[in-house]
């Protein structure tokens, strides 16, 4: 172990008298300290403005005068999706989906942006964000640095110098190693103190930190097992190179385009026809005399002994409301499910590809610890869908009860009647606080087994693929 | 005085890219000699050298260092040797004292700063080139240096591989005198070139090597160096 680490020194005094891997490492350092400062403070604004618009939301909706609560059904309302901690340095899917959500009834609304949110005013940092800086970035610096460390010493014969001196060239691969893994470490300490400060639950903290250094740990390994086999530091730099490019480009590319075909995303005028046709099943919530409620009319009159729907100790057209709306919930939840299932299916084929290549196994494992994956998208989708439907019901609840049929019907006509129609701003406290939660540390850490036991994987396959090379070290010819 | 054999060929074979390059040698070189192995290009000289550091592995026979063959326990046969190949394997990017302290440390030698300054003074590798980066150095300055790690290392045997070629006449002497020297404190010397002049101011034998094969042996006597000529002679015959 002296011997390794006396060797590792060595390797630090070279890249410290080598102008190129000195650039490489300080602009790299530089970089990633820019885009963890980048990202941190835009998802730390990002997170203060969307927690004050909730509450702003709410409070907005809640202030609303006197007036008939099926214009509060239309007046609606917003729910924002905070930031999880980790979002700082792995905003997810975050920039593609939308965080904020526009309530109201009859209709789904998309997730679209809030809007303060501002991508091109967060400069090129807001797509090079700490996790791709990362994932992609780090392993290629890596390269630049360690592509000739041990295939620069076979290359000059200095490694028989090396074992003729009797170290072992077990030695020789565990110096090295642990050279670039100690640059390796150095790069990864923006990212844990930004984990540090972002992250009060120590156990995710670790767990989503330990999966980063775990990759770069095989990308160190990787590194050196291929400069351990190269003959010349030029074949390993290519070599290494076109691992990076097949690993971390080619076969993200190829999986995704695997997965989008798998299951095709139907196109949104598609599902918005298909949408439209399912709900002409559906009455006019707003017309009581639409003969698809003729039923629900017809079961009334009989519960309550009357003959006529103004006779009714309810508004029927508060009733009607509710009716249309769940009916109308139903199908749209429907397409809902459908289409986050498609969703659903992509990104767990995605993952399924995670033993053909440690980026893709860290990138769908960075999003669960981080909070920002798919799935935890779906699951605010699905939270704020039941906080439309309740609060769109509870109002149609005040409109049925509330107020007198013979009123609702003659308010436009008679301006007593649409006084009476108006109910109290009281009635607005319906609406319940919204705050989206990303899943606990521990599910979290639960689902992400799976991934660490897959890098793990590819930790001892280099570590093998190194140590088998550094066996035949000294005794490759050198012509 | 009865000497050990320290460094011993026999009927050794060596097979290269499926060419036979060293055929049934066989020699013995007893502790405190130096022995040249003359030859020209490619006549398995350096293959010789790499079979006794464990590099290559013999298809044939045995090379044995202190009664220890190479194949069996390559880092035993390395321990005792202090090898300078053809091109002076050194780091470039470090000064001759940084070089001769990375190396010692990683052979767990431990030398005083007094020791290692001794020893470029035996060389005598200038003074002021010792702070230097040895990309700045000569050939001949690289080798001075090497020799001084080989010094320090104070390993009981020398292997050299053409140590003279590419240095100037003055160096030569300088190299030969400091090789004597070694020798007489009882360092085992192995050389191979394909200098006749050089070996036979050295060598107290010389085995000639021809494709592969031993040809010719030749050995000083008490009062008589190798004679240059009659190597010459047995040297040019073959070629
Ligand atoms: N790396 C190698 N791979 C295959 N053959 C080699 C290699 N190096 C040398 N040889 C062959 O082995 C023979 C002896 O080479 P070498 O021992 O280097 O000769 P010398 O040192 O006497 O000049 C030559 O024929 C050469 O072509
Ligand atoms: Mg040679």
């Amino acid at each position: 172990m002296k011997t390794a680490i006396t060797i590792a020194a060595q390797e630090w005094r070279y890249w410290s008298r080598t102008k190129l891997a000195s650039a490489v490492a300080l602009l790299a350092f530089i970089l990633i300290c820019t885009s963890v400062f980048a990202t941190f403070s835009q998802v730390a604004k990002e997170k203060d403005t969307r927690e004050t618009l909730q509450i702003k939301a709410e409070e907005t909706f809640r202030d609303q005068p006197a007036r008939h609560p099926h214009r509060m059904v239309h007046y609606g309302h917003y729910v924002f999706r905070t930031p999880t901690s980790l979002a700082a340095l792995d905003p997810g899917v975050d920039p593609f989906t939308g965080t904020v959500m526009f309530l109201e009834g009859h209709r789904q609304n998309s997730a679209t942006f809030s809007p303060s949110y501002d991508g091109a005013q967060a400069g090129p940092f807001s797509r090079l964000t700490p996790a791709l800086t990362y994932q992609l970035l780090l392993p290629l610096v890596l390269i630049v640095m360690g592509f000739g460390v041990v295939a620069r010493e076979r290359e000059a014969a200095t490694d028989r110098q090396l074992v003729t001196s009797g170290i072992s060239p077990i030695s020789i691969w565990l110096g090295k190693t642990l050279a670039l893994g100690s640059v390796a470490f150095l790069l990864l300490l923006p990212m844990l103190a930004g984990v540090a400060l972002s992250e009060s639950n120590w156990s995710i903290g670790l767990g989503f930190f330990a999966l980063y250094f775990f990759y770069v740990l095989v990308w160190v390994l990787i590194i050196t097992a291929v400069s351990t086999w190269s003959q010349r530091t030029s074949v390993s730099l290519l070599i290494l190179l076109s691992i990076w490019l097949i690993l971390c480009v080619l076969l993200p590319r190829l999986v995704a385009g695997a997965a989008a075909t798998a299951i095709p995303d139907t196109s949104q005028i598609e599902t918005d026809m298909d949408v439209i046709m399912a709900l002409r099943s559906v009455g006019d919530g707003h017309n009581s005399r639409d003969p698809a409620f003729d039923r629900l009319k017809a079961n009334l009159l009989q519960e309550y002994g009357v003959k006529r729907v103004e006779d009714l100790p309810i508004n029927f057209r508060g009733a009607v409301a509710q009716a249309a709306e769940a009916d109308l919930t139903a199908i749209l939840n429907e397409y809902a499910d459908k289409r986050i299932a498609g969703q659903r299916v992509q990104t767990q084929l995605v993952k399924s590809y995670e033993f053909v290549s440690p980026f893709i196994a860290l990138q769908s494992a960075s999003m669960v610890a981080a909070g920002t994956d798919a799935r935890t998208h779906h699951r605010f989708l699905r939270e704020a869908e039941a906080v439309r439907f309740q609060f769109v019901q509870d109002l149609n609840k005040v409109h049925e009860h509330k107020m007198a049929y013979v009123d609702d019907i003659n308010r436009n006509r008679d301006t007593d009647a649409a006084r009476r129609t108006r109910v109290d701003s009281e009635n607005w406290r319906v609406l319940r606080d919204f705050r989206f939660n990303a899943d606990p540390a521990d599910t979290r850490l639960e689902r992400l087994f799976s991934s660490y036991a897959v890098i793990l994987i590819w930790l001892m396959v280099f570590a093998i693929a190194g140590l088998l090379g550094a066996r035949r070290l000294p005794e490759v010819n050198h012509g | 005085m009865k000497k050990i054999t320290t460094i011993e060929a026999e009927n050794l074979s060596i097979t290269r890219a499926k060419k036979v390059v060293v055929k049934n040698l066989s020699f013995a070189v007893k502790q405190g000699e130096v022995f040249g192995l003359l030859g020209g290009n490619g006549a398995g000289k350096s293959t010789t050298l790499l079979a006794f550091l464990g590099f290559l592995t013999s298809t044939e026979g045995a090379a044995r260092i202190n009664g220890v063959e190479a194949d069996v326990d390559p880092a035993a046969t390395r321990r005792a040797i202090a090898y300078l190949p053809e091109s002076a394997n050194l780091y470039p990017h470090l000064s001759a004292r940084e070089n001769i302290n990375y190396f010692l440390s990683l052979a767990k030698v431990k030398s005083s700063a007094d020791d290692i300054e001794m020893a470029l003074n035996q060389v005598s590798l200038a003074e002021e080139a010792r702070d230097q980066r040895l990309s700045s150095y000569s050939k001949g300055m690289r080798q001075k240096v090497a020799i001084a790690v080989a010094i320090l290392r104070q390993a009981p045997i020398l292997f050299l591989d053409e140590p003279t070629s590419g240095l100037d006449p003055v160096a030569i002497d300088e190299f030969n005198r400091l090789i004597t020297k070694l020798a007489k404190s009882g360092t085992t010397v192995l050389m191979v070139t394909h200098d006749v002049y050089g070996a036979c101011q050295v060598a107290d034998r010389i085995g000639l090597l021809r494709r592969g094969e031993l040809v010719g042996m030749f050995e000083a006597t008490n009062d008589a160096r190798i004679s240059v000529d009659e190597v010459h002679q047995a040297f040019a015959s073959g070629a």
